[in-house]
């Protein structure tokens, strides 16, 4: 059963700023950046795309519109009959018509021009076809102003509509304005609807809800509707109308018999007879209202006429006695209200079971309508009573007259509430001795009793191994202590050298840390790269010598190794002309000059195998006339460099990030990064 | 008299209490508020125990019991077996007993004198259903579901069963029963009686989403503060035809 809820329409967007949607959605969505270089075939799609995207995008916000909005057919004719009370059916179509075609011409334009834009020979032709495109949808959506801020109205007054079920139970109130049909609904559901000593204090329907034999119903407040043709009235009343024609509800036909409504009861019997047709099929029930200010014995014989005038026409339209379609109360003094209510509840539940179980379903639901009742058989001889402790009554006697039982979940509450309170589990165990609860019971684990798996003697045990574990550190301390006494004292000349040594360290922490000192906390250059001239083979002999070792296989071992391995490579290279790395990085320049004539840029030591391009001649903007000059500047530039890069201080070539976010870069731009990117 | 209540916020009571004319089981749930729901209305008369059944919460749907005896699946612990032998009185036999269908509460439903069980129950559990909880034992089925505990609820006063059962299957479990039966639903709807109610022979708890109709056809059928069922057929019949077709 479709449930009539109009609340989840989305907003309609006034023409301007739906185009604005629409357009930033295009900027947004689609690539921004097109370059003249590129290819004709990438500009064209480049601009398809946004051709298509903006039209898509139409596309789905007026389908969203279309889709949203209710069909006037579709809907239960109650809603269907409101909307055009409301808005006007026409009105209300004609604009959602004209919204559809809206869409339907805008996906041809850009079927066109997409059409166009393939053809486009040049980037401003494509980029002056897709203004085009933009510019004409936009226009067609302007046009549609008028429409769109028509539905956005309807929109928000149709989300304001009561929820009323209209296949649901309901009592629904009418008669002329002021009889007194919001006070009865005050007096029937807690709606809290306006009463006001004048006409038209309703102008809408209001819906509020009772319960009644298990059951929700609704109420209907109505606007008052007044005697006239039905091309007179106007829309207020016209919604009175749509809801008694359409609602299959139990009518209550409110008679002010005391007339200070402003009309007389003959008006309001003539009101009652014009809009019988209505009451048709339904139960109706003709409440005279305000009998505190006038009861219904204090009628004159014509006025008693015209009450059973009415009562008996109630009766034919619903087929009922005209006995029961007349009552009487007050809202006022709340006499009879409660009579009404039952009365025109029953009668609309006996009018709707009785055509429900001339329905079909019923068949399907007829053995839950059933009380299986056992019939006595041969093994249940025995009486079987129910077996209810003898306090019952009296326990819920006493529950009943306001008598509160202490719980558990007081106690928890008192000690903290739920997740700190840990109940007692044991509080309430049924054993012969109370004491006994708290016996600490033999625990068992997968059918084995944890207490048979434990040692009495276990202190015993533990305190033997502990013992015995200090007795045994105890044998190796003295083992240990026996080996340091077999170490022999050292010798005299053995302790002068552990002097030199000593003192041969320390003079050189000393130097190493003026060094350090001096260099006022810049990292020091350390020995390996430091200045060759101490590192001679002189100074290994003398230093070494002095400590009495032989050094002549170590120059020995220098030599052979420093000289072979240069012959050695050079040889595995086929030798012509030196060295091949070298000759790669001095270029042709160098020509046939011997090896040692290197050229040292940074560039050509770091580099594993020369390269091409070095060889080649220096482009003619750089301003160096051949290889030869550039060899020197190349030179020249690493000459300058070697004192900086002795200190091992920063140069024009470190890499180096002067301010990290430069002011004029991101200052006004966006988190997400989106203006900077566009 | 019924009352309506959640088990951390699920509408199944019947799957975390166990609720017969002798005692109440009720699961460990993380706060007191179920178990004070039922010890509210039960603990001046029985003892309401609260107690896991095989380490689950599951109370309801794996053990069976009446006012004679509880019945437990082997999957029970012995610590829990022996916590329910301390809270229980001793008249109430508590046995652990090997059936392969281990959740005795959807498979069997007992009032103090009569059973249904599981059509394909061991033959050793149907002699010891009928010894240890004193009842007549019949195997059944509730509207086609081999599920008896589970599509049903009886009581010594009445029964609730499956809401697709027939007339004429009403009328026989009524005789084998010997009580009043209605088909119906607890639960706005749900067809799981047994997991959505659970009662004894003068009170009963549905869960939170029973609506008024439902629980009224409860309480008239259970015979609950005087009301008679003969009160579905009479007084709600309309209210019963208005809300369900």
């Amino acid at each position: 059963m479709p449930t009539y809820n109009f609340k989840s329409i989305q907003v309609v967007p006034p023409a301007k700023d739906f185009i604005d949607i629409v357009l930033s959605k295009t900027q947004r969505q689609t690539p921004t950046v097109v370059h003249n270089g590129w290819q004709i075939t990438r500009i064209r799609s480049f601009y398809m795309r946004k051709v298509k995207h903006t039209q898509t995008t139409w596309h789905d916000k007026l389908t969203q519109i279309l889709d949203d909005f209710p069909k006037v057919e579709d809907i239960h004719p109650f809603y269907g009959d409101l909307l055009n009370v409301l808005y006007d059916r026409d009105h209300y179509k004609l604009a959602l018509g004209q919204l559809n075609t809206a869409r339907n011409l805008i996906d041809k334009l850009a079927q066109d021009y997409i059409r166009l834009v393939k053809y486009g020979d040049s980037l401003y032709r494509c980029k002056e076809l897709k203004r085009a495109a933009l510019g004409r949808m936009c226009t067609l959506m302007k046009k549609q102003d008028a429409s769109l801020k028509y539905l956005e109205q309807v929109r928000q007054h149709m989300s304001r509509l009561p929820s009323i079920d209209p296949a649901g139970r309901s009592l629904l109130l009418c008669g002329y304005p002021n009889v007194g049909k919001s006070s009865l609904m005050n007096r029937l559901t807690r709606a809290d609807v306006e009463v006001q000593p004048y006409a038209f204090t309703t102008k809408a329907l209001y819906v509020g809800h009772l319960d009644y034999k298990y059951l929700r119903w609704q109420v209907l407040d109505t606007p008052g509707i007044l005697d006239r043709p039905l091309e007179e009235r106007n829309t207020i009343e016209m919604q009175s109308v749509t809801a008694l024609a359409h609602l299959r509800a139990s009518v209550l036909y409110l008679v002010d018999v005391s007339e200070q409504c402003g009309y007389t009861l003959a008006q309001q019997a003539a009101l009652f007879h014009s809009i019988k047709p209505l009451f048709t099929g339904k139960p109706v029930i003709v409440v005279a209202n305000k009998v505190d200010a006038r009861p219904l014995d204090n009628l004159g014989p014509e006025e008693q006429a015209l009450m059973q005038g009415m009562a008996s026409e109630a009766a034919r339209a619903s087929g009922a006695d005209p006995a029961d379609c007349l009552m009487s109360m007050s809202a006022l003094s709340e006499t009879g209200i409660a009579e009404v209510k039952t009365a025109a509840c029953e009668r609309l539940l006996a009018h709707r079971v009785e055509a429900k179980v001339a329905g079909k379903r019923i068949t399907d639901v007829l053995n839950r309508m059933h009380v299986a009742l056992p019939k006595p058989r041969a093994g249940a001889a025995k009486p079987r009573p129910p077996v209810i402790p003898p306090g019952v009554a009296e326990a819920r006697a006493r529950r009943d007259a306001g008598e509160k039982r202490r719980t558990e979940r007081d106690a928890q509450e008192e000690a903290g509430g739920a997740g700190v309170y840990s109940a007692d589990m044991r509080k309430q165990y049924d054993l012969k001795d109370p004491a006994w609860r708290y016996d600490i019971m033999p625990e068992i684990f997968e059918g084995h009793n944890i207490a048979d798996f434990v040692d009495p003697d276990i202190d015993a045990k533990l305190a033997e191994l502990e013992r015995e574990e200090e007795e045994l550190a105890a044998a190796h301390d003295a083992e240990m202590a026996a080996l340091a006494e077999g170490v022999e004292e050292l010798g005299s000349d053995e302790e002068a050298d552990l002097a030199a040594i000593r003192k041969k360290k320390k003079e050189l922490v000393t130097a190493h840390r003026i060094r350090k000192a001096a260099a006022g906390n810049r990292p020091v250059m350390p020995a390996k790269h430091g200045s060759r001239g101490d590192k001679t083979v002189g100074r290994m002999r003398e230093s070494l010598g002095a400590l009495g070792i032989d050094t002549s296989a170590a120059e020995a071992r220098l030599r052979s190794e420093s000289r072979g391995r240069k012959r050695a490579r050079s040889a595995a290279r086929g030798g012509e002309g030196g060295d091949s790395e070298m000759a790669d990085a001095d270029g042709g320049a160098a020509g046939g000059a011997p090896a040692k004539k290197r050229v040292h840029s940074s560039k050509s030591r770091s580099m594993s195998r020369g390269r091409a391009l070095s060889t080649a001649p220096p482009t003619p903007s750089s301003g160096l006339k051949d290889a030869a000059q550039r060899n020197k500047a190349v030179k020249m530039a690493d000459r300058g460099q070697r004192l900086r890069n002795k200190a091992a201080r920063a140069g024009e070539g470190d890499r180096v990030i002067q301010t990290k976010m430069p002011k004029h870069l991101f200052s006004g731009k966006r988190g997400m990064g989106k203006t900077d990117r566009r | 008299m019924a009352t309506r209540c959640q088990f951390e916020n699920n509408n199944d009571v019947g799957v975390f209490a166990k609720l017969t004319n002798a005692y109440c089981l009720i699961a460990l749930g993380g706060a007191e508020n179920f178990y004070s729901v039922f010890e509210a209305e039960l603990a001046d008369h029985i003892p309401v125990v609260k107690t896991s059944v095989a380490g689950t919460r599951l109370v309801g749907r794996l053990t069976v019991g009446n006012r004679n005896g509880l019945l437990l699946p082997n999957t029970t612990s012995d610590q829990e077996l022996q916590h329910i032998r301390n809270s229980l009185p001793d008249e109430v036999v508590v046995q652990r007993i090997d059936e392969r269908l281990s959740a005795l509460g959807n498979c069997i439903a007992t009032n103090d004198y009569v059973a249904l069980i599981h059509p394909d129950i061991d033959k050793e559990t149907e002699e010891i259903v009928a010894d240890v909880l004193g009842v007549e034992v019949f195997r059944q089925t509730v509207a086609g579901n081999v599920l008896v505990g589970s599509y049903s609820s009886f009581s010594n006063q009445g029964g609730l069963v499956h809401p697709k059962t027939s007339i004429e299957d009403l009328d026989e479990l009524s005789s084998l029963l010997q009580v009043p039966l209605v088909a119906g639903t607890v639960n706005r709807g749900s067809d799981v009686v047994g997991a959505g109610l659970v009662v004894n022979d003068w009170t009963a708890f549905c869960g939170m989403d029973t609506t008024a109709t439902e629980l009224s056809v409860i309480e008239s059928v259970f015979k609950l503060r005087d009301a008679q069922p003969s009160a579905i057929v009479n007084d709600m019949r309309a209210s019963l035809i208005d809300s369900m077709v």
